[in-house]
């Protein structure tokens, strides 16, 4: 238990040294500032572009607008930057051997990937509600914010898809060692799940679509049931990886 | 423009940190000779492109030796 | 007792067999060298040690306590020193140690008195600075202190001096020197003055075996293959002298032997010395050194 807290502390202070924790905390700022201004500007903007003497007019944005971009933003760049900034948690101290002295320390290997595990949920679940509340209250004052049905689970289910892409990456850092290597097995099981989720039936059931049409959940179009059989195999996911990360660790020569 | 400048108050925020994230990786690249990848130029550049230059910058060129 | 028993080890990589029925004991209090050409698998049985490789056949104890792969249990009583010892650039010294120490349950008090007391020991009281801007010298005096931090039983360094200028590896031979009262220590290498100061016992490693081990004294004793060399002033004297005698080799004006009997050699070669009036320029006994030692057994 002991080392248990003092690598989470190592941990957390990797995170503000290398500026990891302030890049997110910034980026995720900025994407929840982001959504619902862009929001409530894109009629402007759209109206000061001459498209050649073609009127382009669009309706009056809403709230809903704001939270479809909110999920846009945060699926696409917000996701991105995450597996970018976390992509050398394993893989960088494997590739440069810091390990090493803490291993022969007698500290459990399972120990270092919860650890990591632990920080980085931590980190994205604090950048993520940085963003969340941001676009909350830009929201709000933009709108009349209306009845958000369900929204535990649809503001959740983002965070659970972020978490299964830390582990992922944690597993790529462990095999393969490498900052790439740990980017490339991330990115592929995206690919394959994006592709995956052209299939309608599919949807439901793959996590890739716990950022997506969020929205819909909110205002009643999609339902519970279209989201909670997702988010429970992406838990369910999260929690074989890390066992995977484990015994990938434990056989992994140093 | 008109609707702009009202609501400048809360524009203001996201262009400061919007700012902020650039100027934090070109100080620490200008503070910096070596990097883990790539040089000084190449991340002087990058780090212009929104949100994710800086992420890279930090993730892959940044080098503390 | 044995601090550390290695039995019938073996490992391969690929179809390279790196080591092949490795058998060897350290006991406790010595400073053990583990002499191997550069790739003769020194580096190879320290990780088996320490659970960081997986061994094919054999079996390591260290305090009794049998090595598992991937566990990490028996590091407990080890403390090591990697030949390139890789730390968190941005921690401070005294941070990196407070790491390590509470990794292996130490308290705070301990903690700080041990980090100051080796800090002090290594001469690096004064650098406070981050460790990314640490020299390689000062790198490694680091790796000292946090292996030895929690004052294991055994201190295992691999090539600690090789990477170092001369001074760097007095200061690191010198440490280890003062440390083996408290402290077992082994510590692999290659060059053989390093050995010879401060080793009481050695273990030459080749094709993957033990090729000779002992303590330094016996293995002198043993091995005692001197040479002895007679110089003279001209040619024709070395001629008539060589004549008479068969030297094991012969050069324009001297003559060495090279024996185990080393009385009853030089006895037979002043015999015939003063009988034949004949008089050297230099008589030189010539003890074995390590390096011949090194050489005659890998070779």
């Amino acid at each position: 238990m002991s080392a248990y807290l003092a690598f989470t502390k190592k941990e957390l202070i990797e995170s503000v040294r290398t500026y990891k924790l302030l890049v997110l905390l910034g980026v995720f700022l900025l994407l929840g500032m982001m959504s619902p201004l862009f929001a409530k500007f894109m009629p402007e903007i759209l109206k000061s572009v001459d498209f050649g003497g073609m009127e382009l007019t669009a309706p009056e944005p809403t709230a809903m607008d704001s939270w479809t971009q909110f999920f846009k933003n945060v699926g696409q760049i917000g996701l991105l930057a995450l597996v970018i900034a976390s992509a050398g948690i394993m893989a960088n101290e494997l590739s440069k051997g810091t390990l090493v002295n803490i291993l022969t320390k007698g500290m459990k290997r399972h120990t270092v990937i919860l650890s990591k595990l632990t920080v980085a949920a931590l980190i994205w679940a604090a950048s993520y509600m940085l963003c969340l509340a941001a676009a909350y209250g830009y929201t709000a004052y933009f709108w009349d914010m209306g009845e958000l049905r369900h929204r535990f689970l649809a503001f959740f289910s983002p965070w659970l898809l972020g978490l299964f892409l830390i582990q992922l990456l944690i597993l790529g850092g462990t095999l393969f060692k490498t900052f790439i290597g740990s980017l490339m097995l991330t990115g592929g099981v995206v690919v394959a799940m994006s592709l995956l989720n052209i299939i309608p039936k599919l949807q439901r059931y793959n996590p890739i679509s716990l950022c997506g049409d969020n929205t819909a959940l909110m205002t009643g179009v999609k339902d519970v049931s279209d989201f909670l059989p997702a988010a429970i195999i992406c838990a369910l996911l999260v929690v074989m990886l890390t066992a995977a990360s484990v015994v990938a660790f434990d056989r992994k020569q140093m | 423009m008109e609707e702009l400048i009202k609501y400048l108050p809360l524009l203001i925020p996201y262009a400061a940190i919007e700012l902020g994230l650039l100027a934090a990786a070109l100080i620490h690249i200008f503070t910096h000779k070596t990097y883990r990848k790539g040089n000084r130029a190449l991340w002087v550049i990058l780090s212009f492109v929104q949100i994710i230059g800086p992420v890279l910058y930090f993730a892959i060129g940044r080098n503390d030796e | 007792m044995d601090v550390l028993n290695a039995i019938n080890l073996s490992k391969s990589f690929g179809t390279e067999k790196v080591i092949d029925g490795l058998t060897f004991s350290v006991p406790e209090g010595s400073i053990f060298g583990f002499i191997g050409k550069n790739g003769a698998g020194k580096t190879t049985t320290m990780k088996m040690a320490l659970g960081l490789i997986p061994a094919d056949g054999g079996e390591i104890a260290v305090c009794g306590e049998r090595v598992a792969f991937g566990r990490t249990d028996a590091n407990r009583h080890i403390g090591y020193l990697p030949d390139v010892p890789e730390f968190y650039g941005y921690m401070r010294p005294k941070e990196y140690l407070k790491l390590c120490g509470e990794i292996t349950g130490m308290d705070s008090t301990r903690i700080k008195a041990r980090s100051d007391e080796l800090l002090c020991l290594v001469g690096l009281s004064d650098a406070n600075k981050k460790i990314g801007g640490f020299s390689r010298g000062m790198k490694q005096r680091l790796g000292i202190v946090q292996a030895l931090l929690n004052e294991p039983k055994l201190l295992i360094c691999d090539e600690p001096t090789s990477a170092l200028d001369p001074v760097g590896r007095k200061e690191i031979l010198g440490i280890l020197r003062q440390v083996k009262d408290r402290t077992t220590v082994i510590f692999s290498t290659h060059i053989l003055s390093d050995v010879e100061r401060i080793c009481d016992r050695i273990a030459v490693l080749d094709k993957g075996k033990i090729a000779l081990s002992g303590t330094l004294a016996e293995l002198r004793a043993q091995y005692r293959a001197d040479e002895f060399v007679v110089e003279f002033a001209t040619m024709e004297e070395n001629n008539q002298f060589s004549a008479l005698i068969k030297p094991t080799e012969q050069t324009e004006t001297s003559a060495t032997f090279r024996t185990r009997d080393m009385r009853g050699t030089q006895a037979r070669v002043l015999a015939i010395l003063s009988q034949n009036d004949l008089l050297p320029l230099r008589l030189e006994v010539i003890e074995p050194t390590i390096e011949n030692l090194f050489m005659e057994v890998i070779l």
